[in-house]
């Protein structure tokens, strides 16, 4: 009997230790997985915030670029760079050959002119001088820079040419390469090339698409869960609409991208591609995560409150909007942010309603054409310059971000709230 | 006198009867208490007196309840009039999640009680000095109120209730979740009170019933008992469930 | 008692052992009594003494009655009847022990008397005093029973034990009328007469007592009285 008991004591106190052990090793393998994908993450998009610049003498002859001894602004805004780019690009290797001179204008971006010009521009004084001058590498010597780049390849399997890369690694033993922050990656709107492509434009487009979002599903979703909750008589109609609700929450989000296609572009013609329509149709998608919210949030309200309003003589609409409500608004707008943080990730139902178009142009309303952060990430990845692969890393990392401030907002706005009123 | 006359009172939960014809008058300024076994309608009843069953959507109540030669129960009855001529303090202190100042100014404000800054600061004073409170939160009445004790907040209630001048305090258990102090301190407030209301009061403590009032009432499955004057009920009653339920010998 | 009982076992239980404490306290008091009254109607001064010596064990019960209805009043709170269960066992315990000590008194005043007294007054004393001892049984019968009509039978017939205690006293004066000597034995006769007469009366508040445990009311009016009394002992 006695040894029975201590044997079962024994079994009870193994069990409760191997139930341990498992949940210890499942959290274990959840925080693996996650470093593993940090890691790769970060291990590939780091190199996304830096940029390769070579630095080339320019010389700025105002005969070639057809100018006057003192210029006018208008005039150095119309003049012809192009020559003095070239022949910049090509003072890098004197004894070049045609074929020769048009891989070194290729050493760097087709932006290059541009960069030429503004120098000249934000410095007026240099015209006639010669200085050297950052200009933006080919995504390609990017790539060679940061060492992403198998050098060894036939060179007929690679985007770089031995020559370019003779001439690079000259230039890089004269400290005429350099690696700096890349602000354009920040500033830039999406392009063809992997160098200047930038996150500007989706970052907006987020942007808009959230904040058309919060503005139509919030005002709707508070009203809903408040008269639901609060004011609609208990009959099986309601109980069928919370069913719904519920329900709609589990949709696919995709099938809300075909609701906006089909009516949004469709019947009422709204602009295709802008966060407009993109805001419209993640409202859907987060209306009803932000009614559950709130009704469960206006639930967990103590009903004495209410009691107590009532019993002052309060009206229904009263004790709602005096004590109710208030109450409620943490959970409320902690519900909502997460909603919101979930439609920021959407990406199915914005590129059928056409965000995944390539837009070139930072947008300033949401009635402009627009990508996302989520839609921008889905056509890198579809690239196939390697600059790209770096670059949806990076874009990750900035939604991931995007999504922890807004998080933390959520738990601070839910802190603050409660703080006041316990 | 008589400041309130039920007559036949009877309550549904849906199907289920929770009251059975109850005829009791309450008198004016005057302590009743209402005693019973739980679940015995004594809470429900005292939620009939101020339409507070209205809250609960299956429950339904016939007969009348004449309050100043009304009936409480006409389609004619404003809820909110009705509410602020009766006042109600619950079981567990209910205190708004907001300073003093605001749960006592809450009621005159809805009711348009005040007409200035000055006046409302008079009705918050004269409130918290009835329920013995002033002394004790003067300083901090911007202070939220859930951060005083258990008997302060409900002294905070009876405050709030008291800031309308309601002419009957409907109390539902008002001690059952304070300490004997604090219990002792609602008691001789009630005492005070009922200078100028009518107080009803549900209680599960029989000794507290014996204790603060002068009328009881006894409740058991839905049906009213026995009442009478306090000291009847609790030396001699007549009926035996009485007898039973204030001895202990069933409960 | 009431039929149903307590949720508190132990509260059942203390109350049922006051009540029982009562009774046996009774029982006590109803010997003394009897053995009192045998004592001086056959002049046997061994129960005298007896009752004199028993009289410490009455006066014990009183005592842990009183702890008894202290420990209730000040724990249990009692109500309603068992309010008036644990009062009046405090009152009757206080009745009892005066009558106990009445019937010491009269003990003691027993063996002071003379070996022969006359026949018609001894007939008087033991008229008047068979009636208290009945009177002080029918009592504790109805308080065992809590019968209130038994306790309303017994504070009637206080007039009768009046009326006996009258005759008696009469029998007492003339017994002091008859000769000089008489002086001191007749003065014994008259404080045992009035000590009969007071057990008497005590056993009246006890039917008081039982009534208002029983109904919860007070007998009303005041107690029936007998023809005056010609003379009076105390008062």
């Amino acid at each position: 009997m006695n040894k029975n008991k201590e044997k079962l004591l024994a079994k009870r106190y193994s069990s409760e230790k191997r139930f341990q052990f498992l949940g210890k090793s499942a959290i274990f393998m959840a925080l693996l997985f996650l470093a593993i994908f940090i890691f790769k993450i970060f291990s590939t998009g780091y190199t996304a915030f830096q940029k390769t610049w070579l630095i080339v003498p320019v010389n700025f002859d105002a005969e070639t670029m057809y100018l006057d001894a003192n210029p006018s602004k208008e005039d150095l805004e119309e003049a012809d760079y192009f020559e003095i780019s070239l022949q910049s690009m090509f003072n890098l290797d004197k004894n070049a050959n045609e074929k020769q001179q048009n891989e070194l204008k290729k050493m760097v971006s087709y932006f290059f002119e541009r960069e030429i010009k503004q120098e000249l521009i934000n410095d007026p004084s240099l015209l006639g001088k010669t200085k050297d001058v950052y200009i933006t590498a080919s995504d390609d010597l990017d790539q060679v820079f940061k060492g992403n780049y198998p050098r060894d390849l036939p060179e007929n399997q690679r985007r770089v040419t031995d020559y370019q890369l003779k001439i690079f690694d000259q230039l890089v033993e004269q400290g005429k390469v350099e690696s700096k922050f890349n602000l354009s990656f920040f500033t830039y709107p999406d392009s063809r090339e992997a160098e200047l492509a930038g996150i500007a434009s989706s970052f907006m487009g987020s942007i808009f698409s959230i904040l058309v979002c919060l503005a139509i599903a919030f005002p709707v979703a508070v009203l809903a869960a408040i008269y639901l909750e609060e004011f609609a008589p208990k009959n099986r109609f309601t109980d069928f609409i919370e069913v719904n609700i519920n329900n709609l929450a589990a949709v696919p989000s995709i099938v809300f991208g075909l609701l906006g296609l089909g009516i949004l572009l469709a019947v009422f013609q709204l602009p295709r591609s802008t966060p407009l329509v993109g805001g419209i149709t993640l409202s859907l998608m987060t209306l009803p995560t932000i009614i559950i919210a709130c009704r469960a949030s206006l639930k967990a309200v103590p009903p004495s409150i209410r009691e107590a309003a009532l019993a002052m003589g309060a009206s229904r609409m009263q004790t709602t909007m005096h004590h109710t409500v208030p109450l409620s608004m943490p959970g409320t707008l902690s519900g909502t942010i997460i909603g919101l943080a979930q439609a920021l990730g959407e990406t199915a139902p914005l590129i059928l309603i056409g965000m995944v178009a390539f837009v070139n142009t930072i947008p300033g309303s949401p009635m402009d054409p627009a990508a996302s952060l989520p839609v921008q990430i889905y056509i890198w990845a579809e690239s196939a310059e390697r600059g790209f692969v770096e670059k949806v890393s990076a874009c990750i990392m900035v939604l991931l971000g995007f999504l922890i401030v807004m998080n933390l907002f959520a738990q601070i706005i839910r802190h603050k709230f409660e703080k006041k009123w316990s | 006198m008589i400041k309130i006359s039920a007559k036949n009172v009877d309550v549904f939960y849906g199907k289920k009867q929770a009251l059975f014809n109850i005829n009791l008058d309450i008198e004016e300024n005057q302590v009743t208490a209402l005693i019973g076994p739980s679940g015995c309608g004594k809470s429900t009843f005292l939620r009939c007196l101020n339409r507070m069953n209205d809250v609960i959507d299956i429950c339904k109540v016939q007969g009348e309840i004449v309050i100043n030669d009304f009936n409480i129960n006409d389609k004619g009855c404003d809820v909110v009039r009705l509410r602020e001529k009766i006042g109600m303090v619950f079981q567990k202190p209910n205190p708004f999640p907001k300073t003093l100042y605001e749960n006592i100014s809450y009621g005159p404000t809805i009711h348009g009680m005040a007409q200035s800054k000055q006046e409302m600061d008079e009705i918050v004073e004269t409130s918290l000095k009835k329920a013995a409170l002033w002394e004790e939160v003067k300083d901090r009445l911007h202070e939220p109120g859930t951060g005083l004790s258990g008997g302060q907040q409900q002294r905070l209630c009876i405050a709030r209730a008291i800031s309308v001048q309601p002419e009957v305090i409907l109390m539902d258990e008002p001690c059952s979740a304070l300490d004997p102090i604090a219990t002792a301190q609602i008691e001789e407030l009630i005492d005070e009170l009922k200078k100028e209301h009518t107080i009803i009061i549900v209680t599960h403590s029989m000794a507290q019933a014996a204790r603060v009032s002068q009328r009881t009432g006894f409740f058991h499955l839905g049906e009213l008992i026995e009442h009478g004057s306090t000291d009847k009920i609790f030396k001699n009653p007549d009926n035996t469930k009485t007898q039973d339920y204030i001895t202990g010998r069933f409960g | 008692m009431s039929e149903a009982p307590h949720t508190v076992k132990s509260y059942e239980e203390e109350l049922k052992n006051l009540n029982s404490n009562i009774i046996k306290m009774g029982g006590f008091c109803e010997e003394a009594l009897g053995k009192a009254i045998q004592a001086i109607t056959t002049r046997n001064s061994d129960h005298a003494e007896s009752v004199i010596k028993d009289d410490e064990k009455i006066d014990k019960f009183e005592t842990l009655i009183e702890q008894q209805v202290v420990n209730l009043i000040a724990l249990r709170q009692p109500m309603a009847i068992d309010l008036r269960e644990t009062v009046t066992a405090l009152k009757i315990s206080s009745d009892l022990e005066r009558i106990g000590d009445l019937a010491k008194n009269i003990s003691k005043r027993t063996l002071l008397l003379n070996e022969y007294l006359p026949k018609n007054l001894v007939d008087a004393l033991v008229r008047v005093s068979s009636n208290v001892q009945k009177q002080l049984k029918s009592i504790l019968d109805a308080y065992l029973d809590r019968s209130s009509s038994m306790a309303m039978n017994v504070w009637e017939s206080d007039e009768k034990i009046d009326d006996l205690t009258n005759l008696c006293m009469q029998e007492v004066i003339k017994y002091l009328k008859e000769n000089e000597k008489n002086l001191d034995d007749g003065t014994h006769l008259l404080f045992v007469t009035k000590n009969i007469e007071r057990i008497g009366d005590h056993t009246t508040n006890v039917a008081e007592q039982v009534y208002y445990l029983v109904t919860g009311e007070y007998l009303e009016g005041d107690r029936p009285k007998g023809t005056e009394p010609i003379v009076t002992g105390e008062k």
